[in-house]
């Protein structure tokens, strides 16, 4: 017994010495080589560490990352899975890395990322200390299916940790709904009044209450299905959230908010632009919270947290700033397209779409993407480069969302992508680059050849 | 100035991925060549017009809120839909939106839902989606047009007599996966399981239906030609990986 989980832990070490040794950082394959050993390693492993589960569509990144600088800053140990290793196996390698070759863990808490529809096998084997679900959007409909398997996924991955506090966004209708469904205590976070103003156009995800099939009404809207939604149908609504912001103000390179943390108001500073991203402060805030953490310190790692791979990431190279963001479905893609055009600065922007697998092979989400917000701001995207699999797909939605088409440059090789971006940016404009799951690596690789960057995995 | 007046109809329901795009496609292959374009939004509890539109377009969506489409199908609209199909108004009707033209689903557990009734076609639920890039060859009067489309549906559909399909296969499954046709034309209406932009990518199959809907209302039509190079290269990115 004991010596499948010493085998099983070997194994993934040494696998994943072996991977980064030949300049890969993957975790999934040492995970799954451990789980052939002991198929139930993750229960064993996780049993005495206080674990923070994050799951939902968009923000899982951004928080976990954000929950970390907190527990740094409050002297705890913890470790987290990093560069997006959030499935089962990932999750698993993760433990097995940060244990001793006997199955301790040395660190207090573990901060851990979930893919929603791995959360049902992940959640059976980790007794949880704290769930957070940020949100649920449409995602990827080829792999996921419609939106209510994600939530039935959460909610049986829930089920084994009822001890866990319960951390839920009031704001949406859909993951709020899993309160009362499981008799975990449940926190929630929110925002008060609308960061874009009452005009905002929105893509509903969920126009329909989840309960009775009512359309919902709305005292006032944040994006997408989210705000202060009622159902005349069954009274179904939002709640006033324990942990919330206000009076919110959104800026190129970071945001503010007048933030409450259970009573306690303080004005502070969220260390990355964009809306959304207010979002992911406070559920990380409430998470610390109901761990027991000092308000000040949440407050503090809230403002100063940097940012994840790839999640509003920034690299300084040679004098250019270059930001990358992740970009995998509408309501992501929307947020971000609302960041870019709202902020004045002019700035280069590249687009790289793949339709591999991890990216979703079904590419039509672009056209529920708010692109014409983009062409209403042309004059601060003076150069658009677009590049990956499906590089020509963009190229149509851009023409169809009426930018000069023959002013975009289109471009299968990521070199190219680089020199125009990088190479002929003689106003050392900054770059925005919008890559998709698997155009993010690939890019960064390129990327890497031409300059020094940190490897993801460190 | 000539016009269309488009109709989105159930943008509310019928909206899954990239369903605008088609709205987007008719909208601007109309401005473009200097003819007015009208869209309107017909959600679920709104009223809609049998005569007050030249083209309409139904998308697909969730099962999850097929309960609220089939609520608002029984009143009024079911027969407002048909006198708009019966008298020729062009229709575009996508995955769910196809289905609903039919008489009836049947869910793989074997419980019927009837629908509309407009064309004699019906859709059977399976276990297994067809999920995919996929290709068909439009019948279009000589030479057939060749469509590239993505598809993800899990109901089968059949057709019945009077009914022709829109294309045969060519790669993919399209209406059931067995019999190798996909979709279904009646009268002036379009049906297709390729959900999300169906239209901008095959600019020709949009044009067809601007033509028909600009005849039907002025009489002998014919469009000008557009520049369609970036169209065909994002078609033939999918025809190629599939050939």
């Amino acid at each position: 017994m004991k010596f499948k989980i010493f085998s099983a832990i070997i194994i993934a070490k040494a696998m994943t010495f072996l991977l980064r040794l030949s300049g890969s950082g993957g975790t999934s394959l040492p995970g799954k080589a451990a789980m052939a050993v002991k198929a139930d390693l993750l229960s064993y492993l996780s049993k005495d560490v206080r674990t923070i589960l994050i799951t939902g569509t968009n923000g899982k990144t951004t928080t976990a990352r954000i929950i970390s600088e907190i527990l740094r800053k409050s002297g705890k140990t913890y470790f987290e899975n990093k560069s997006g290793a959030n499935l089962i196996s990932g999750i698993t390698a993760a433990f097995a890395l940060n244990s001793t070759s006997f199955g301790k863990i040395k660190s207090e808490f573990a901060v851990i990322e979930c893919d929603e529809a791995a959360f049902k096998t992940v959640g059976k084997h980790i007794n949880a200390s704290i769930v957070v679900v940020t949100n649920l959007f449409r995602d990827q409909l080829d792999r996921y299916g419609e939106i209510t398997h994600a939530l039935n996924s959460i909610i049986d991955g829930i089920r084994s940790s009822p001890n866990a506090a319960l951390i839920l966004n009031s704001d949406d209708s859909l993951s709020y709904s899993i309160k009362g469904l499981v008799p975990n205590r449940t926190y929630l976070f929110g925002i008060n009044s609308p960061p874009y103003g009452l005009d905002a156009d929105f893509i509903s995800d969920a126009p329909y209450c989840i309960k009775c099939k009512s359309r919902y009404e709305y005292d006032f809207r944040t994006y997408a299905h989210l705000g202060g939604f009622r159902c005349p149908g069954c009274g179904y609504r939002r709640e006033s959230p324990d942990y919330s912001a206000d009076e919110i103000s959104l800026g190129s390179s970071f945001s503010e908010a007048l933030f409450s943390l259970k009573g306690d108001s303080i004005r502070a500073k969220v260390a990355i632009p964009g809306a959304y991203n207010i979002y992911n402060a406070l559920a990380a805030a409430a998470a610390a919270g109901e761990l027991g953490l000092r308000p000040e310190l949440i407050i503090d790692g809230i403002s100063t947290f940097r940012s994840g791979f790839g999640r509003m990431e920034v690299l300084d190279l040679e004098g250019i700033s270059i930001h990358m963001i992740l970009v995998k479905n509408p309501a992501g893609l929307n947020q971000v397209i609302n960041f870019l055009a709202n902020d004045p600065v002019r700035k280069i922007l590249v687009m790289i779409l793949n339709d591999r697998h991890a990216d979703g092979t079904d590419i039509s989400w672009i056209w529920d993407a708010n692109f014409e917000k983009i062409s209403a701001a042309a004059d601060i995207f003076p150069r658009i480069i677009l590049s990956g699999t499906r590089a020509v797909e963009l190229l149509l939605r851009f023409k169809y969302a009426g930018l000069d088409t023959a002013a975009i440059k289109t471009t299968g090789s990521y070199q190219d992508v680089i020199s125009e971006a990088m190479g002929q940016n003689t106003e050392r404009l900054p770059v925005y680059i919008l890559p998709t799951y698997t155009a993010m690596f690939d890019f960064r690789k390129a990327l890497s050849r031409k300059y020094k960057i940190k490897k993801f995995w460190k | 100035m000539d016009e269309l007046r488009i109709c989105h109809l159930y943008p509310d329901l019928l909206n899954l991925y990239g369903d605008r795009g088609n709205i987007c496609a008719l909208r601007n292959r109309l401005e473009w060549r200097g003819i007015r374009a009208i869209v309107s939004e017909v959600p679920s509890g709104t009223a809609f017009s049998a005569s007050g539109h030249d083209i309409v377009f139904i998308g697909g969506g969730q099962d999850f809120e097929q309960e609220v489409l089939l609520n608002d199908l029984s009143g009024e609209k079911t027969r407002l839909i048909k006198e708009a199909v019966e008298s020729g108004v062009v229709f575009l009707a996508i995955c769910g939106g196809y289905q609903l033209l039919g008489t009836h689903y049947t869910t793989h557990e074997g419980l019927q839902y009837d629908f509309t009734g407009i064309m004699d076609i019906h859709t059977i639920g399976d276990k297994k989606r067809m999920i995919g890039d996929y290709m068909f060859d439009m019948d279009n009067g000589g030479k057939p047009l060749r469509i590239a489309g993505f598809e993800n549906h899990s109901g089968k559909t059949y057709l019945g007599e009077g009914i022709r399909p829109l294309g045969k296969i060519i790669r993919g499954f399209g209406n059931n996966g067995a019999d190798g046709t996909e979709g279904a034309r009646y009268r002036n209406v379009f049906c297709s399981y390729s959900h999300g932009p169906l239209l901008p990518k095959n600019p020709s199959l949009c044009d067809i239906l601007l033509e028909t809907a600009l005849k039907r209302r002025y009489g002998d039509y014919s469009l000008s030609k557009l520049d369609d190079s970036i169209e065909q290269r994002a078609s033939e990115l999918i025809v190629k990986r599939l050939s």
